[in-house]
């Protein structure tokens, strides 16, 4: 028997307004001056029209369909979260509606999606996994057993917090740098600790997330047929397929029969009879690892390189970083919510993502992805955010 | 292959983005084997030469005008027209000497509107083709103000005239074929190159270097450095160049209370070029209207990120700098005290850019001036 796990990231960083050194030190709201609420709100009312609300539809009539054999996992962010409390109460609710069918499984992550992990204490780091904790409890009243860093970012010491903290999974990448020969299509524990890893199989998932309507590629059309054959060719207990959820309809529009495909897919899989659906918690409840894995240096699934050079990669975006974690220094002894949450929407990765300078081939999937023309301006902007707010915090 | 090049400026004697083409082009046509360039222009009190086998200048009749002045005077403008034709006559009767002695051409290559004349007369008389190259156009030069219809004449002609026209970006392109009529097929674009220039010990300047004309925008310059004084005491501002909007600029700098942070250089020799962009921080292009803005790319050379205007068109092929609209000065400013602040902003523009650099070689140019030529024999 081999199992198809199939996983999707949800997530909305709140983009960031127009910010010059010239509005540095003016005594505004932060809040309101820092975040660009009306395009923040044009966007995820788009991307729920395009994505959300659609391929939620779709999978809710697929888990009736096959009635549960077909089954998810899902991670949304805080700042995902907050959106859809802020701007359309009713993609929260088609979520909540899809967990009901008990085909549907919760992720945890950081509130923030930030990059936590990777500051010098990780208190900060376990807040963050807390508050999301908190808020998935809340709407969905449940407590999920399977973590997934930021952008899968995973090393030895965010896993052995994590199965401190009481997890039974954790999700990455899964890349060669770790595995070497070895298959992802296993699951694997941390060298230090008791916590079972489920690794992505990044070829299969990028078929999909990346490669679904590119035509040079020999592979394309991608049909359901093609794709579940593959997946019952693979050897090994799991195929972990995760991919951002805006995979459906916003990376790749509904022309190009993205939805045709998913509407296909869980059929074609189910006939094969030795594979079946599972959920990240299924998967850990299930399976036990074949081998152990040892990360000293943090892994992510972002770009080619597969590390975090895609957030702290240059200068500037080291610069940013670091005044990020002393902003965090000097909040600690200044009890103020306000600027508390302020910091921690700033930690959202994407600020950092839009300031990377990287090569050609990876700099068109930022380019893509930016609300800035050049990382150079991301970086003014953020920068001059970064400014503003230590200023507030030393008044 | 042997050209007849038919030039205006060339190093030392030197206005503008003209010259140092010539110079780069001619220079890298020479080192190969296949190519031949007679490259004519008018005398000055400088001499050129050259020390290339490849490669004879050859400097006909006398003149001290410069190819982007803009004459206000009747009186100037006469003498200036009457300078230009003077040596376009000049040089059709030296090229035709030329080839009595010394054989025939393959091909008549002239720069911009001043020689596009006498290449027009030599491909009629020597039965040869003709390749034009636009480095600027009279929309650019007057800031698309007040364009002279003198000047434009002179070029749709030429350009008509051309079998094939070479613009410096995808931008000039667009003006060749939408404001002069010239079908798309007709223009190839070669972008411009640079020799780089070495990095000197950096000081807090803010440097604008181009001409005083309409075209490179100074005044907003100007206008954003006076923003930049109030927040950044010890920044100086540095304006290196002539033209005829100086007085205009150093008038406007008393009225914005800042001239005793700015500093007219006047014209500089091409030492004091390289020493100034060599020692500044930030470099601000702020022109109205910008062929290509090789300017950009030596301050860039010389470890000088660089600010410049959006439709610049060397910015359509380089990612290593910061754009923006020439008339918003408050975002200049922006970015100018965002470079002084924000050190490793500078490190990773000057990192990128040094390398994206290397990209521009004048080699690269000549090869595909060649294909050019290549395209009408």
């Amino acid at each position: 028997m081999t199992s198809a796990c199939i996983y999707f990231e949800v997530h909305q960083p709140m983009r960031l307004n127009r910010f010059s050194v010239f509005n540095i030190g003016k005594n505004n709201d932060p809040l309101s001056t820092y975040f660009n609420h009306d395009l923040n709100k044009n966007i995820f009312e788009k991307v729920a029209r395009k994505c959300y609300l659609p391929t939620n539809n779709l999978l809710l009539d697929l888990i009736n369909k096959y009635d549960g054999e077909f089954r998810v996992s899902f991670s949304l962010t805080g700042t995902f979260i907050e959106y859809c409390q802020q701007y359309l109460p009713d993609v929260i609710e088609s979520f909540i509606e899809l967990f009901k069918t008990g085909a549907v499984d919760m992720i945890e992550e950081t509130y923030y999606h930030s990059l936590a992990s990777l500051y010098d204490e990780l208190d900060e780091f376990e807040e963050q996994v807390k508050m999301h904790h908190q808020i998935i409890n809340e709407l969905f009243n449940y407590k999920p057993r399977v973590f997934r860093n930021t952008e899968a970012i995973y090393d030895n010491r965010v896993a052995k917090k994590i199965a401190d903290m009481g997890y039974k999974g954790i999700i990455t990448e899964g890349t060669e740098k770790i595995l070497g020969w070895r298959s992802p299509n296993y699951l694997y524990k941390p060298v230090n600790t008791d916590l079972k890893i489920l690794l992505r199989n990044y070829t299969l998932s990028d078929d999909v997330g990346f490669r679904f309507s590119a035509r040079m590629w020999p592979g394309y059309p991608l049909t359901a047929e093609k794709y579940a054959n593959w997946i019952a060719h693979c050897e090994g207990d799991i195929v972990n397929l995760f991919m951002d959820y805006e995979t459906f309809g916003e990376h790749h529009w509904t022309e190009t029969g993205i939805f045709d495909f998913l509407k296909h897919f869980p059929g074609e899989v189910l006939k094969h009879e030795h594979l079946d659906f599972v959920t990240v918690s299924e998967a850990v409840e299930k399976y036990e690892p074949v081998g152990e894995i040892d990360v000293p240096w943090a892994i992510s699934w972002a770009d080619a390189d597969r590390d975090v050079s895609t957030w702290l990669g240059n200068d500037m975006q080291i610069a940013c970083f670091n005044e990020l974690k002393e902003i965090g220094r000097k909040l600690r002894e200044k009890k103020d919510p306000v600027l508390l949450h302020t910091w921690r929407m700033l930690q959202t990765s994407d600020h950092l993502y839009y300031v990377s300078t990287k090569g050609l081939s990876d700099g068109d999937v930022h380019a893509y992805f930016s609300p800035y023309d050049t990382p150079y301006e991301g970086f003014i902007n953020y920068m001059n955010i970064l400014q503003d707010l230590k200023q507030k915090i030393n008044q | 292959m042997k050209i007849a090049m038919l030039g205006w400026e060339y190093p030392p004697f030197k206005a503008g983005g003209l010259a140092t083409h010539c110079y780069g082009l001619t220079h890298s046509l020479a080192d190969r084997d296949d190519v031949h360039v007679d490259f004519f222009m008018p005398k000055t009190r400088h001499t050129s030469k050259s020390d290339k086998k490849n490669l004879r200048v050859i400097e006909v009749g006398e003149t001290e005008v410069f190819p982007y002045d803009r004459p206000d005077s009747k009186e100037l403008s006469g003498q200036f027209f009457e300078a230009v034709d003077k040596y376009n006559k000049l040089v059709v009767a030296m090229v035709k000497k030329l080839v009595k002695t010394g054989g025939k051409y393959d091909l008549i290559h002239a720069h911009d509107w001043l020689t596009m004349k006498a290449a027009a007369v030599l491909k009629e008389d020597l039965g040869i083709p003709m390749v034009v190259t636009v480095h600027s156009t009279e929309y650019d030069r007057s800031g698309w103000l007040y364009p002279n219809q003198w000047f434009i004449d002179i070029e749709k002609k030429g350009m008509e005239k051309a079998d094939k026209i070479i613009a410096v970006s995808h931008f000039t392109k667009r003006v060749i074929t939408e404001k002069y009529g010239i079908p798309s097929e007709k223009v190839a674009v070669v972008h411009n190159a640079v020799y780089p220039i070495p990095e000197g010990e950096k000081q807090d300047i803010v440097l604008f270097l181009g001409r005083l004309t309409i075209q490179k925008g100074a005044e907003f310059f100007l206008r954003a450095a006076k923003k930049v004084a109030e927040y950044e005491p010890n920044t100086r501002f540095v304006v290196a160049g002539t033209g005829d909007m100086l007085p205009r600029l150093i008038s406007q700098a008393l009225d914005l209370g800042i001239s005793d942070r700015v500093i007219f250089t006047g014209r500089l020799t091409d030492e004091e070029v390289k020493h100034i962009y060599g020692i500044s921080s930030v470099y601000v292009m702020p022109s109205v209207s910008e062929p290509f803005g090789i300017t950009a790319l030596e301050a860039i050379s010389a470890g000088t990120p660089t600010i410049a205007s959006k439709t610049a068109g060397f910015s359509e092929v380089f990612n290593h700098c910061l754009r923006v609209d020439f008339w918003d000065t408050d975002e200049i400013a922006n970015k100018v005290i965002s470079l002084l602040r924000y050190p490793p902003l500078r490190k990773t523009l000057v990192q990128h850019g040094k390398h994206e650099i290397k990209l521009f070689t004048w080699d690269r140019v000549a090869e595909k001036t060649i294909d050019v030529y290549r395209g009408v024999l």
